[in-house]
């Protein structure tokens, strides 16, 4: 409640939404629950093993795994690599018919019905954040329930990626400012699935949410910096400790 | 050179309307055999367009792979066209007479052939209205100029248009003496095509303007073109084709794979259409020159690209290059490219004896555009094999079947087009031979005749 | 050799040009020794400007004062040193039009005498390979750009001389043989090897010059290559630019043609040369004119598009550098003077087919090209860090001070003071090539007008 009366009083100036995610390398565990979420919460097509044989598989959210060092010293780590919603963003200008574009709101958003699927936005993002339908997803009979009414089912030949769960930022901003959206008010599936808290999402116009405090922590980094693609998503680095 | 007097008028209409007028029985035999395999390539679009890319090699990260080639590719050999009749005819070639209208017909039909490749390469083709018409068909959204995906149909539908008109234009005296040859429904065909051409003096003079404005103007066209085709490579961040110099690269090896096409179209049409009297030595020697130049200056820029590649020690540029230049099967396709569109042919056409036999010129020519296909598919595939540090997501493409049906299926579409064009027009154009005629002369220099031509200013 | 299309078209004799011609190489007129020694006190200024900036010698810091100088090298590379390209690529492509003029390109090729001198203090001011782009990645410096700089420009400068003595060699024994006792003749004896005109000799001769023509035609991209990875690609901190090369033969191209131009409407002027530099000479350089103009936006705009496009960090820092801050008002300049200028003015056939037309653009493509590789060469050597990974600060532009100015005036009026002491030695005018384009040539009723018939011969 202190949080609340404070986001009010610290707000009564407009602030805009810019929504920002923080990964913490350190404490994710490389267990998937984000994948899994994001595949629930978003009908994502259900990748069979057909579809890992083929190389189609389309996530929005995936672990990449990399192992360091040999035996016995090896490490794996992990990086979740999701649409880092740049706001240089690569794949904008390109596309013909402007499926993909900037919000005010920050993010990166695909419009489905406007993708006639070039895929030309696909190659030119670095984080190969986007996932195209080859086939037209099947969804068996007693699954077809599971389906978010929320968002879009998606048919072949488009193009999708993680949207930062716009359907649940939708539902919990209507009608609503900034200042009346309390930080953590709510989360992507992701954010939400993860057990140990990984993932941090907010508003990172708002100097008090948890995401703008976490975003200047000494062991941030963004992926492919150099790229200049000014990704929104702020990931912190793993701390090894001697033997660990 | 080509100035030698030896057919009167009436013996080039008979020799050059003859494919016209007949039609041979290996026309119908090699037609049909390009309509079984386009009916196949149909079939396989079909089949694609219902049941969805999956049926390609594609896959995640390479997102273009065998049709986006064959693209660039039939873009490439349409620069065979305003190289041969506008260029050749800006600087007075006289060589170029046989070659003008088969290569601008080429030019056509290749482009025609090319604007299919991005229609079904697209996940949803039967939207792609939106995406190329210049008009806010719903909620007020144009399509975006700033993707290089809107230039492309841009330009190339304005080279198309404007090679239909440089055909047509040319055309014109040649349907008129069709006209005057035929009866009945041929006849008022050709004669409204002809537009009522009678041949006097005015008549030719604003033939002659036609043709150079429109070759002035169709050059800023073609350096445009396949420019912009460079550009939808050169505007990404993918490595090894975010690179300055692909613009000219690609305009050169365009005018390399269509000179060379143009090459293996001159040879085989003398063979089928028995044009001995036309298409000479002298000819595929003067294209052979003219491609040793050609080819050298793309050697040039490919090596540019190469030591700018390497040059910043980019991780994932010498990534994608080790690739291509190490990495079996990879490997085995860039030694066949380089060798194919460079280290033999051009060696080979040094020598005057090579350049002057059809069955040599015709075997290079073929070699030079295996090569130049392989060289898109080099620049294309292994960049998003590799196009990124993350070795997570390193992947391979083959193609599949359907798209090598496909890419089949687009050479039988100009193949048949260019078969079916001869039917109805003549490939050589009658005018411009008759015309080359009239400017031969001979200087006596000592007492040798040299052979000579009359200025055209 | 005017073309009148109003008269019947007339041409001299072989006999009566090689008269021509070397009358006007005997009598040397008063105005010429007044232009060689205003050129030669320019060329000294030259001179004391570059000692002057001697004194702060070659190091680090001291590397932003060369920018000048490397710019002027670059310059006259690409304007007097191209100029055989025009000899050689004409002579292959059989134009009947170039033979009164090809004499004036090869001439030029004495001027790599003074630019390979140029050049050494240009390679003294680079740094390093070692921690820095480089095309020879971790070669040794003197071994690598230093000595490889040295035998590429230098094979190019010979190529040039020997092609040019090569193609003299006729007009020297004309000159040996009709224009006796003076002290030219006994160096033309020297010169002219022997020269008798058999039929060997002249079957050598073509074969010769093709030969050196194919030979700097290949040598000339590389030099360029050299010139640029080198003396600017390898000082901006994070470029890619791998067209930058052939932008610069393209460049190149345009500036010979235009100094071609140039020199032929000046001979006409002040030397009385009209009879040769006639409208088709110059009609059909216009041509090559406007199309090298088209492809000078072409070439930069490839580069451009790519590297805004991409809106990568340090590729957006040499745009503002190069193309949107620094040197954003020369590069407008240059744009206006190398393209936008040309294509207004020469889409027009009435301008393209006069004698003022051409020269008019031609100048402007000239002062337009200086300022062009001033652009490209002071701001690469005005960077202090090579090394960086991205360019930062960006280096404001640098313009000139007296001494830079008197290297770049010193470095032309060098080059234009050699080309006309040369052309004191080997007739300017190529009497046995404007000569045998006169063999070829006849003129006839051709439907009702005169026509001249060339003849086309292997």
């Amino acid at each position: 409640m202190a949080t609340q009366t404070k986001a009010q009083t610290a707000t009564s100036r407009d602030i805009p939404f810019k929504w920002s995610m923080v990964i913490d390398l350190d404490r994710c565990t490389g267990c998937e629950a984000c994948v899994v979420a994001c595949q629930a919460e978003n009908n994502v097509p259900i990748n069979l093993q057909s579809a890992y044989e083929q190389g189609r598989v389309l996530e929005w959210i995936r672990l990449e795994r990399y192992w360091e060092g040999e035996f016995p010293n090896i490490k794996a780590r992990f990086i979740p690599v999701l649409c880092q919603h740049c706001e240089n963003a690569p794949c904008e200008p390109v596309c013909p018919v402007y499926a993909t574009y900037h919000n005010n709101e920050g993010l990166n958003v695909q419009v489905y019905n406007r993708c006639v699927g070039t895929r030309y936005c696909g190659n030119n993002c670095p984080y190969h954040a986007r996932s195209f339908n080859y086939w037209e997803p099947v969804w068996p009979e007693d699954l077809r329930h599971q389906l978010n009414p929320d968002v879009t089912v998606r048919s072949r030949g488009v193009m999708e990626k993680c949207s930062m769960c716009v359907q649940r930022i939708r539902r919990a901003t209507r009608s609503k400012t900034p200042s009346q959206v309390p930080d953590g008010a709510f989360d992507p599936a992701c954010a939400q699935a993860c057990p140990t808290s990984a993932m941090t999402f907010g508003n990172v116009a708002d100097p008090e949410s948890r995401v703008s405090k976490l975003r200047n922590d000494e062991r941030r980094f963004r992926v492919f910096e150099a790229l200049g693609t000014d990704p929104s998503v702020v990931y912190l680095k793993q701390v090894d400790t001697n033997g660990a | 050179m080509y100035y030698r007097r030896t057919l009167t008028e009436a013996q080039i209409n008979q020799q050059l309307l003859g494919t016209v007028l007949t039609t041979p029985l290996w026309w119908v035999i090699i037609l049909s055999c390009l309509a079984i395999v386009l009916a196949g390539a149909v079939s396989a679009v079909g089949f694609m367009v219902n049941q969805g890319l999956g049926v390609t090699g594609l896959r995640q990260p390479v997102f273009w792979g065998f049709f986006i080639t064959n693209f660039v590719f039939w873009v490439g050999i349409s620069h065979a066209g305003v190289m041969i009749s506008a260029i050749l005819r800006l600087s007075q070639a006289e060589w170029r007479r046989p070659m003008v209208r088969a290569a601008e017909t080429m030019t056509v039909f290749s482009l025609m052939a090319s604007l299919v490749m991005p229609l079904i390469h697209a996940g949803r083709p039967w939207r792609i209205f939106y995406w190329v018409f210049p008009y806010d068909w719903a909620r007020g959204i144009w399509p975006d100029v700033r993707s290089p995906l809107v230039w492309d149909p841009i330009a190339i539908t304005t080279y198309l248009i404007s090679s239909m008109l440089f055909v047509y234009t040319a055309l014109i005296p040649d349907m008129a003496i069709i006209r005057d040859r035929s009866t009945g429904w041929r006849k008022s065909v050709y004669g409204a095509l002809s537009l009522g051409w009678h041949g006097n003096p005015r008549q030719w003079k604003l033939q002659g303007i036609a043709g150079i404005l429109l070759s002035a103007l169709i050059l800023p066209v073609f350096v445009s073109v396949h420019s912009i085709v460079s550009w939808d490579f050169g505007v990404s961040l993918v490595p090894s084709w975010h690179v300055t110099v692909f613009a000219p690269y690609f305009v050169i090896g365009a005018v390399h794979s269509g000179v060379s096409a143009v090459v293996t179209l001159m040879v085989v049409m003398r063979k089928l259409y028995k044009l001995e009297n036309f298409i000479w030595e002298e000819h595929i020697d003067a294209l052979a020159r003219l491609l040793i130049v050609v080819a050298t200056a793309w050697m040039f820029l490919f090596w540019l690209d190469l030591i700018f590649a390497l040059w910043l020690k980019e991780e994932q540029e010498l990534t994608v290059w080790q690739l291509r230049m190490f990495e079996p099967p990879w490997s085995w396709l860039f030694l066949i490219f380089f060798m194919s569109s460079y280290v033999i042919p051009v060696p080979l056409w040094m020598f005057r004896r090579v350049r002057r036999s059809f069955t040599m010129m015709l075997w290079t020519s073929l070699l030079v555009n295996v090569g130049m296909f392989l060289e898109r598919f080099i620049i294309i595939v292994p960049a998003l094999m590799r196009k990124g540090p993350m070795t997570f997501d390193f992947a391979t493409y083959r193609p599949s079947p359907i798209e090598i049906t496909i890419i089949g299926g687009t050479i039988a579409l100009v193949a048949s087009f260019l078969l079916v064009f001869s039917k109805f027009f003549p490939l050589i154009p009658l005018w411009e031979e008759k015309e080359g005629q009239l400017l031969i002369d001979s200087v006596r220099v000592g007492n040798v005749d040299v052979p000579a031509l009359v200025k055209e200013h | 050799m005017a073309l009148d299309e109003h008269a019947i078209p007339t041409f001299p004799t072989h006999q009566e040009v090689a008269q021509d011609v070397l009358e006007r190489y005997r009598v040397v007129d008063q105005r010429y020794w007044r232009w060689v020694s205003v050129l030669t006190l320019l060329f000294v200024a030259g001179i004391v400007g570059f000692i002057l900036r001697l004194n702060d010698g070659f190091g680090d810091e001291a590397r932003s004062n060369w920018g000048y100088l490397v710019a002027t090298l670059s310059f006259l590379l690409s304007t007097f040193l191209a100029m055989p390209i025009l000899s050689a690529g004409l002579r292959l492509a059989k134009a009947n039009w170039r033979r009164p003029f090809t004499r004036i390109n090869e001439n030029m090729a004495i001027t790599g005498l003074l630019i390979y001198l140029m050049l050494i203090p240009a390679l003294l001011a680079l740094p390093d390979t070692e921690g820095r782009l480089s095309i020879w990645f971790e070669f040794p410096h003197w071994m690598a750009f230093k000595g490889a700089n040295l035998m590429v420009w230098g094979t190019l400068v010979l190529i040039g001389l020997s092609l040019l003595w090569l193609v003299a060699l006729p007009d020297l024994a004309a000159v040996r043989d009709h224009v006796p006792n003076s002290r030219r003749a006994r160096v033309t004896r020297f010169l002219s090897l022997g020269w008798t005109g058999s039929l060997r000799q002249w079957r050598v001769l073509h074969s010769g010059a093709l030969l050196f023509g194919a030979f700097f035609l290949l040598l000339y991209p590389t030099t360029q290559t050299l010139m640029q990875s080198d003396f600017q690609a390898g000082l901006l901190p994070g470029i890619k630019d791998a067209i930058a090369p052939a932008t610069a033969i393209i460049n190149a191209l345009q500036g010979a043609v235009a100094l071609t131009l140039v020199v032929m409407y000046v001979m006409r002027r002040f030397g009385g040369y009209e009879r040769y530099f006639g409208i088709d000479q110059f009609w059909s350089l216009s041509k090559p004119l406007l199309a090298f103009s088209l492809l000078w936006f072409y070439f930069w705009w490839a580069s451009f598009i790519t590297f805004w496009y991409g809106r990568q960090p340090g590729e957006s820092e040499l745009l503002k550098l190069l193309i949107l801050d620094s040197y954003r008002n020369p590069l407008m300049i240059s744009f206006f003077l190398n393209f936008i200028g040309p294509l207004v003015a020469l889409v027009w056939n009435p301008v393209r087919k006069s004698i003022w037309g051409p020269t008019l653009v031609a100048s402007g493509i000239l002062v337009g090209g200086l300022i062009n590789h001033i652009r490209w060469y002071v701001s690469a050597f005005s960077v202090t860090d090579p090394g960086q990974h991205v360019l930062s600060p960006i280096p404001p532009g640098q313009l000139p001070t007296a001494s830079d100015a008197l290297i770049v005036v010193g470095g032309i009026s060098g080059c234009i003071l050699l080309f006309m002491l040369i052309s004191k030695l080997i007739p300017v005018i190529s009497i046995w090539e404007v000569g045998e384009g006169l063999h070829l040539v006849k003129v006839r009723k051709f439907f009702g007008r005169y026509v001249v018939v060339i003849a086309k011969s292997h």
